[in-house]
């Protein structure tokens, strides 16, 4: 079901570059992939330039689900900023890095350094 | 209220234990994530946008101070200080862990709660009418009914896996403030020219991405008929129901598809091959439920209280207050209020801790230790003595729960939307602050009276949208979110579903399209017409054609501005 | 396939057989799709045998052979499809009295569904069995003690619990 409503499907044009996002199975949190594991910091997440890169971290995506670590991950395409960050191209994912639009005081847009 | 006896105790604590289980069995493996799902669901845990979401159960809207108090707890140790009421008279937390979600269901068990069959494909939390118990017109208390359908619907062996989810209403009204028609089964208790009591059964009514308005399935089921009925309906439903596609899984398309007459045929064929006493409630076990509800220990009081009236007279707030927010009591001397969640620019729904204790203080001390919550995201006191408004209204004033506007254009429902809503295809909430900021004016609010906006953030409809007199439907288009704007829903016995007035419109449109469709009313409006009646009376056309005008406007002036 | 009832894992008597050659040719009791039952009954009356058939059968079709057959095998395509569990509420009103098998991918948290539908025992797929092995459907069936609906068992409802205590009192 949740396959039905993921945002990066629908965003026209290049799916590069792209992050990998999924939720922790244990704790719910909205995580990145990194070279090393997954991050609850957006700013960490690690950015795929390449069809290689991207094909890789979605193996890794899933071996982690199917290890009973995360839930749902998928390729999220975004654009980069002038720092270097990612900002996923689909609002909805936008607002998976940030948190609620109605609560700046709450989710990763509390607790981490903007993505600028 | 209801109170658990050592079965009810023992089923809630088992279901703790056998959810921890579950999570275990996750977590090792043994259960993959699509067949844990379901069983999450069905102990109300989502998985959103940033986090799990927890809906508990408040079954029929009926609460106490000591529950209310706990969940203020749990709001402050595994959540973030604040709950969420929702358009079926549930509380959701939006943050808890999934390690914590046993814990939390053990704390709710130590209060007689539960978050069973809140979501899934199963028959969810039954509601009903906030002023059960209150109102007048009321033939009978629907809560012993919505009380045996609570028990008799949890964990049902044969119907915990059904096509779709499955929603019953119950009223014991004239006036009808549960929906019934638009529920997958809606319930009324109605007297038959004998006097004997039983209930009109309405079947396959629903919103969501095909709204219908139910179908009178049987005008008159004896009341000691109920459970049997119900197993013949839902048999038909699991057996019958489509499987094929979700969007079409819900009763209201078998009713649809089927045809009302052979779909009654169907339920009949099935009723009459049940063996009822075998199936059906005992007498003495209705009457026991039935026996939690009686009426509380009223003083006989005079219908006028004059400490209100002088009270009234001297302070304008508490007399808009009352007259906005009070509800005429069964009892003289007494009346219920509804504490609207509806502070403008604050989330409709939302309650912090805070607030919900001194919320629980006010109902134990004013209101024989008991509220309601209503499916429009507020919460009702029911029972308090007219010389006690004052005080009532002083306290609710200090913790920020005294907002005049119960049923006003700024007493909004919406849906919690894209800001945590995994399902979601545009923000709600917001848009539902910038109507309240823009219609903020007390007086401006109080001339335009009773104009209930309902706001979905997609189209499965959990704000109710299609029965808003204007409803607010956020949708994706082109990489963007876009509103549809609908006007004549209606959730009342007059149950209607809103008709769209034109294109999509972009979120910063949306309060300016509200003012021109309410201008549009002022403008028709004969007499002492409320926003509804003018609409029933007049169609839907003069506000397509100020929705249209409205439209031009905008694109002339956003062309000049270019 | 692994076989679970309330008592454990045990053996399955019954040979599947999907043609009418296989089932006519097999010692034993045989199982066959509701389509050559009656095939098998003419072809080899007297012997034991059990129907499967789909969760979404009409009532209608499997009525004719509850008389006969000692095993009657709902099959659930998934197991999110309750349909079977209706068929068997549906199937047990008509007398049937023998063993009523629920087949398919379920998860061992239904079993105490099943039961309560009257099932008597349940067929799984090798691969269910591996990740939810019997044990597990021990533990899920003493996780409820009580149910709230009468007429589903196993024993009486909660609300026919308090009746009899209240009487009994």
């Amino acid at each position: 079901m949740a396959k039905d409503h993921r945002a990066g499907s629908k965003v026209r044009g290049d799916k590069l570059p792209a992050i990998l996002m999924a939720n922790l199975l244990l704790e719910g949190d909205t995580v990145f992939l990194t070279d090393s594991g997954w991050t609850l910091d957006p700013s960490a997440a690690k950015i795929a330039h390449d069809a290689e890169t991207a094909a890789a971290m979605e193996a890794e995506g899933k071996a982690a689900a199917a290890a009973n670590v995360v839930v749902d991950p998928y390729l999220v395409p975004v654009d980069l900023t002038e720092g270097g960050h990612a900002i996923a191209r689909h609002f909805r994912d936008a607002m998976r890095q940030k948190g609620p639009s109605i609560h700046p005081d709450m989710g990763k847009q509390a607790e981490f350094p903007p993505l600028d | 209220m209801y109170r658990y006896d050592e079965f009810d105790e023992r089923f809630v604590r088992e279901r703790v234990a056998q959810f921890r289980g579950q999570v275990e069995r996750r977590l090792d493996g043994s259960l993959t994530e699509d067949e844990f799902k379901p069983l999450r669901l069905k102990n109300g845990l989502y998985l959103q946008l940033h986090a799990y979401m927890l809906r508990i159960a408040v079954p029929y809207g009926t609460l106490n101070s000591r529950q209310l108090r706990q969940l203020a707890h749990i709001a402050e140790t595994y959540d973030k200080g604040y709950g969420h009421f929702t358009t079926r008279q549930n509380l959701q937390f939006n943050w808890p862990k999934l390690k914590d979600v046993p814990d939390i269901l053990d704390l709710l068990a130590d209060v007689e709660m539960h978050c069973i069959q809140t979501s899934g494909n199963c028959i969810r939390n039954v509601t009903s009418d906030q002023f059960a118990g209150v109102a007048r017109d009321e033939v009978e208390d629907p809560r012993p009914t919505a009380e045996l359908l609570r028990q008799w619907s949890s964990l049902h062996p044969e119907f915990v896996w059904l096509p779709r989810k499955f929603k019953i209403a119950v009223t014991g009204a004239e006036h009808d403030r549960a929906a019934i028609k638009v529920h997958d089964i809606g319930l009324k208790l109605k007297t038959d020219d004998t006097g004997e009591v039983g209930y009109e059964v309405i079947v396959g009514g629903g919103l969501g991405r095909t709204p219908m308005i139910g179908k009178v399935i049987r005008e008159f089921l004896p009341k000691d008929e109920l459970l049997a009925y119900l197993e013949a309906v839902m048999r038909v439903y699991n057996s019958e129901g489509r499987r094929d596609n979700k969007y079409k899984a819900r009763v209201k398309i078998l009713v649809h598809e089927t045809g009302e007459d052979e779909f009654r045929a169907r339920v009949e064929e099935e009723y009459s091959k049940l063996d009822g006493p075998t199936i059906n409630a005992p007498e003495e076990e209705v009457e026991r439920i039935a026996a939690y509800f009686a009426s509380p220990a009223y003083e006989t009081l005079p219908e006028v209280s004059e400490a209100l009236d002088d009270a009234r007279a001297r302070d304008g707030a508490l007399d808009r207050f009352v007259e906005q927010n009070g509800f005429t009591h069964k009892q003289p001397g007494y009346i219920a209020l509804t504490i609207a969640l509806k502070e403008i620019g604050a989330v409709p729904g939302d309650m912090s801790a805070d607030q919900m204790r001194a919320f629980a203080d006010i109902a134990e001390r004013y209101s024989f230790d008991e509220f309601r919550v209503t499916h429009s995201q507020n919460l009702v006191l029911p029972h308090v003595k007219k010389d006690d408004v004052p005080a009532v209204f002083a306290a609710l004033k200090a913790v920020g729960l005294a907002s005049a506007n119960a049923g006003l254009i700024t007493d909004i429902i919406a849906c919690p939307g894209l800001d945590y809503c995994a399902l979601a295809t545009a923000k709600s909430i917001p848009i539902a602050q910038d109507i309240a900021k823009t219609f903020a004016d007390e007086a401006r609010q109080k001339a335009i009276g009773p104009l209930p906006i309902k706001i979905s953030g997609c189209i499965n409809a959990c704000g109710h949208h299609h029965v808003g007199a204007i409803g607010i439907l956020g949708l994706e288009k082109g990489g963007r979110e876009n509103y549809q704007i609908t006007v004549g829903g209606d959730a009342s016995e007059h149950a209607a579903l809103g008709e769209r007035l034109g294109p999509g419109i972009d979120a910063e449109d949306v309060p300016a399209a509200i003012e021109a469709i309410v201008a549009t009313y002022l403008g028709e409006k004969r007499g002492e017409e409320t926003f509804i009646e003018t609409v029933r009376r007049t169609g839907p056309e003069p506000f397509k054609a100020g929705f249209t005008a409205f439209i031009e406007a905008r694109a002339a002036a956003s062309e000049a501005a270019e | 396939m692994t076989l679970i009832t309330e008592q454990g894992a045990i053996e399955d008597r019954f040979f599947r057989a999907d043609t009418i050659e296989a089932a006519l040719s097999a010692n034993g009791p045989v199982l066959v799709p509701l389509a050559l039952a009656a095939d098998f009954v003419e072809a080899k009356p007297g012997t034991e045998f059990g129907v499967s058939v789909p969760g979404s059968t009409p009532i209608d079709e499997v009525a004719p052979h509850l008389g006969r057959a000692s095993l009657i095998s709902v099959e659930f395509p998934a197991f999110s499809d309750g349909r079977g569990l209706s068929l068997a509420k549906k199937i047990l009103r008509q007398g049937f009295s023998g063993t009523l098998r629920a087949s398919g991918p379920l998860i061992a948290d239904q079993f105490l569904d099943a039961i309560g539908c009257g099932f008597t025992e349940v067929e799984l797929p090798e691969t269910m069995a591996n990740r939810q092995p019997f044990q597990q459907w021990m533990a899920a069936k003493e996780t409820m003690t009580d149910h709230y609906q009468s007429g589903y068992g196993p024993g009486p409802s909660i609300l026919q619990k308090r009746l009899a205590a209240r009487k009994g009192a």
